[in-house]
């Protein structure tokens, strides 16, 4: 025991081939999907290629800043138990400069690529002829969605970067070797951490959603729509963190993380997946009450028409799920559970994300998901490659962080 | 060293003065057991009057009817609903410091719990008044009971989020209110058994429940308050909610949004803990309890206050935003016309409201400013004052110019009397909180002994040998598998 607080991960010869298998299953789900949505002029096929694209590289970039959120928030927070697997979030949002590259590429071959069937607004002649679009081209303008979405992964790649050497310098004690240097530290994690959140509630909590998810239903608006995208990123990004702490444990890493923060961390996903329900029914309830046509247009497809089951399923797994399951302290605290409802969950706001942009780009039928998941496994292989990478440069726990003690003792 | 008495020294003390157990007794039962102060008295009596106020305009509400507000065609709900959610959100950072933090184990919930949920309480009895007087023919009150009825087929309207109301306050009063005596069973049976003066052991004989402090009785007693956490946690978001769907469920520009319920619950907890820095600055200053009620304590609740001020920002501009981008006309014109046009009746308000919740409290990004007391006690009237006009401005904005341009020159000012019944609700509330910080311990004293050893000042500078000890011996000495 004495030197595991050293020790890094050793990724296993079988964690990196499933890795790399994943994002073959993923490159050749997006290429046949290409081919087969091919053909001359045919626009709205090919509108379902890239809107694959978009659902999951939006969503899994969101999963992984979420993991940057939640080292943010308990930073800014002055929480002392989840230090104890602070490397593990920190290897989790170290892949968001990855993923932001991969969706940045999509999201700007969407915005200036000859692909108007996803986002309309993009196309000109189709703004001049549509009164609505024309007044929101301030907002909905290429040169603006442009700017904005660089700025947010750039901003998010590099204060996710800061963040994790400020935790890296720890490990060499120097910066926290007197209690007044600890507070210098602390106070120093604090104000990256502040500056994050302020980019956090710029983004997530406002624009972001607004620009990429929101405009696909160019018409429709909703002024809860970036905090509920915030919530389902959230939870996701909880089990994602989850599922790695379960997986280091079964693999006899650790040492200082035990039932006790996971119990925690499942308190969270519950917590939040309940959280999640009241922005969908507050959201949903408003719109279904008022009944206004320019507003439960959005929700016609989804709730009632061919994408219902997908909309009623999604409900189940995100909420009644998670709550039944999760409701018990035994469950919380067994590995193979909350494994269970950790996938559950990242599946469920997967699903989540496919109803928000489907609906759209595909109304007169559901396309095959099939394909969309092998496109999701894709980027789960490069989550899992990134990830393993970063987890096995630095030692697995931040043994000198000023809370790390706390954590080591920490019984919830 | 035992599990729970390590915390980190980066973490300032939450019990200064070098306390032990029997110090803290006798420093939170001083101000129970000693007769009060002339200021206490000045202030009570301050109260009881504007009590009396309140109680004469309800009369003439009542006798005179609601004609006696100057409720008009367009403007038909007016000081009366704005103070009613003023009041109802004020009553938000009690249950969520007891419920919500005791669920985050904050351990700075201790010094503040006790005030906060007993204000949460008072704050939602003067909330209730509002819709009760309202009724006009208050003696038909009960109508809002559904029950069977020999009325005939005449129900409550259960579409109706007014009605919702009543089920979630009132659940939340309840909730609240066992909550908060709960907690202060131990308390009680401690002044009992403190007390000299017959009368006094024999109340607080019959309001300890014969509390003997057995560890069965701790025992039950930390079961009930985490089951008890758990259910007021989404009792905190619900009443909210549901006081946030009586204006979003309509189709009014400016009310028909929906961020409201999240947002409002954000606004709700903002003003609670403005007003939970208002009365402990008092509070902690006459009773003499600045060491248990510490810089820390305030600076937390600063943090909390910029935190959720941002948050109703942002929820402000989203609003702002996307009525511009809906393009829908009415939605955008209560929004342009009615709010942000600084010339319009109104204008003032909006900004005023701007001003004092999203702009003021960014100041709480220093810590200097967090931990003047100065500025916190400006800053928390401030933040009151805009979360009133909040309100109003989503009231009254919104329905004084309706679709018929010619009712529009009608401008909405209060009575005498809507201004009488106003000022009685402060002075119920405040009648209140004096006698609650004369007959009861204003801090939780058995939760405070809990983080004792964990957090006071001189418990924390022993910690000296853990916190330079190596994480291996550390976790040696300490860890559990």
């Amino acid at each position: 025991m004495s030197t595991s607080t050293t020790e890094k991960f050793i990724p296993a010869k079988r964690y990196n081939t499933i890795a790399v298998a994943l994002m073959v299953i993923g490159v050749i789900a997006a290429i046949s999907l290409f081919v087969t949505t091919g053909g001359e002029g045919n626009h709205d096929n090919r509108a379902r290629f890239w809107a694959s694209l978009l659902q999951n590289s939006v969503y899994f970039l969101l999963v992984v800043n979420a993991a940057m959120f939640f080292m943010c928030a308990t930073t800014l927070a002055w929480g002392g138990w989840q230090i104890g697997f602070t490397r593990v979030t920190e290897a989790i949002a170290s892949c968001v400069p990855v993923i932001g590259v991969i969706a940045l590429a999509i999201l700007l071959a969407l915005c200036f690529g000859d692909h108007h069937t996803i986002y309309h607004w993009t196309d000109a002649e189709h703004v001049a002829h549509d009164p609505v679009l024309e007044h929101k081209s301030g907002f909905l303008s290429k040169g603006f969605f442009a700017i904005v979405t660089v700025l947010t992964v750039v901003l998010w790649s590099f204060l996710g970067w800061k963040m994790r050497q400020l935790s890296l310098k720890t490990d060499e004690g120097d910066i926290v070797s007197t209690l007044e240097r600890k507070k210098k530290f602390v106070w120093n994690n604090t104000v990256m951490a502040a500056l994050y959140i302020v980019v956090f509630a710029l983004t997530v909590m406002s624009s972001i959603p607004w620009l990429w998810v929101m405009s696909i239903d160019a018409h429709w608006y909703s002024t809860m729509f970036s905090w509920y995208n915030f919530a389902s990123t959230f939870v996701a990004g909880l089990s994602l963190i989850a599922l790695y702490v379960v997986f280091l444990k079964n693999n006899g890493y650790l040492p200082s993380v035990n039932k006790e923060h996971l119990h925690d961390l499942g308190k969270f996903i519950f917590a939040f997946s309940i959280f999640w329900t009241y922005l969908w029914f507050a959201q949903f309830m408003l719109i279904w009450y008022a009944n206004i046509p320019e507003e439960t247009i959005y929700f016609k497809p989804r709730a009632e028409g061919i994408y219902s089951a997908i909309f009623w399923m999604m409900l189940i797994i995100n909420f009644v799920a998670p709550l039944l399951i999760f409701m018990s302290k035994d469950s919380k605290r067994n590995y193979t559970i909350v494994t269970v409802v950790s996938v559950l969950v990242i599946f469920g706001h997967w699903l989540d994300y496919f109803q928000m942009v489907f609906p759209a780009v595909s109304p007169d039928k559901v396309p095959m998901i099939l394909f969309d998941m092998g496109i999701g496994l894709g980027f789960i292989g490069i989550i899992m490659y990134v990830t393993g990478k970063t987890l096995s440069k630095y030692p697995l726990t931040a043994r000198n962080h000023p809370f790390v003690k706390e954590a080591v003792i920490h019984h919830t | 060293m035992s599990l729970n008495r390590y915390e980190s020294q980066v973490r300032e003390p939450l019990v200064e003065g070098s306390k032990d157990y029997h110090q803290i007794t006798e420093d939170i039962c001083r101000p129970v057991e000693a007769t009060p102060s002339k200021l206490w008295w000045v202030g009570f009596i301050i109260s009881v009057g504007l009590l009396i106020f309140g109680v004469v305009s309800i009369y003439m509400d009542v006798t005179y009817g609601i004609g006696q507000w100057n409720l008009n065609k367009t403007v038909g709900w007016g000081w009366d609903i704005t103070n009613f959610v003023w009041w109802v959100g004020i009553g938000h950072a009690g249950t969520l410091i007891s419920a919500i933090l005791l669920l985050f184990r904050q351990g700075w919930r201790t010094g503040v719990n006790r005030a906060a949920e007993a204000m949460t309480i008072f704050a939602v009895m003067c909330a209730g008044q509002f819709p009760i007087w309202h009724m006009g023919r208050v003696w038909n009150a009960f109508f809002v009971a559904p029950y069977p009825n020999t009325r005939g087929p005449l129900w409550v309207n259960f579409n109706s989020p007014l009605l919702w109301d009543v089920f979630a306050i009132s659940t939340y009063f309840t909730v609240s209110l066992l909550f908060w005596y709960c907690g202060l069973l131990p308390d009680l049976a401690s002044l009992r058994d403190r007390a000299k003066l017959k009368w006094r052991k024999f109340f607080y004989g019959v309001a300890s429940f014969g509390w003997t402090g057995s560890t069965k009785h701790w025992q039950r007693h930390e079961a009930l308050s985490l089951v008890l956490a758990g259910l007021a946690t989404p009792l905190v978001l619900s009443v909210h909610t549901i006081v946030s769907f009586d204006f979003a469920t309509s189709v009014i520009p400016g009310w028909h949004t929906t961020i409201f319920p999240p947002y409002f619950v954000a606004g709700a907890v903002f003003s609670g803990f403005a007003m939970v820095q208002t009365l402990l600055l008092i509070t902690r200053k006459v009773l003499n309890l600045e060491e248990y009620i510490t810089m820390e304590h305030i600076d937390v609740m600063n943090k909390v206050i910029v935190l959720t001020g941002s948050i109703v920002g942002i929820a402000y501009l989203t609003e702002l935003f996307i009525a511009w981008y809906s393009h829908v006309e009415y939605e955008w014109f209560a929004f342009r016309e009615n709010r942000v046009n600084l010339n319009s009746p109104y204008g003032w308000a909006y900004y005023l409201m701007m001003g004092c919740n999203v702009l003021s409290p960014q100041i709480f990004w220093f810590r200097k400013m967090r931990r003047n007391l100065l500025v916190t006690f400006f800053m928390s009237i401030l933040v009151n004052i805009g979360m009133w006009f909040e309100r109003f401005v989503i009231i009254v904005t919104s329905i004084y110019r309706d679709y018929l341009p010619s009712s529009w020159s009608t401008y909405y000012t209060p009575t005498i009397w809507e201004i009488g019944f106003y000022m009685g609700t402060f002075g119920l509330f405040f009648t209140c909180y004096f006698l609650f910080s004369k007959f009861f311990p204003v801090i939780a004293m058995a939760e405070i002994k809990h983080i004792l050893k964990r957090s006071g000042d001189s418990f924390k500078e022993n910690m000296e040998k853990d916190e330079n000890e190596t994480l291996e011996s550390f976790e040696h000495a300490n860890a559990h598998h």
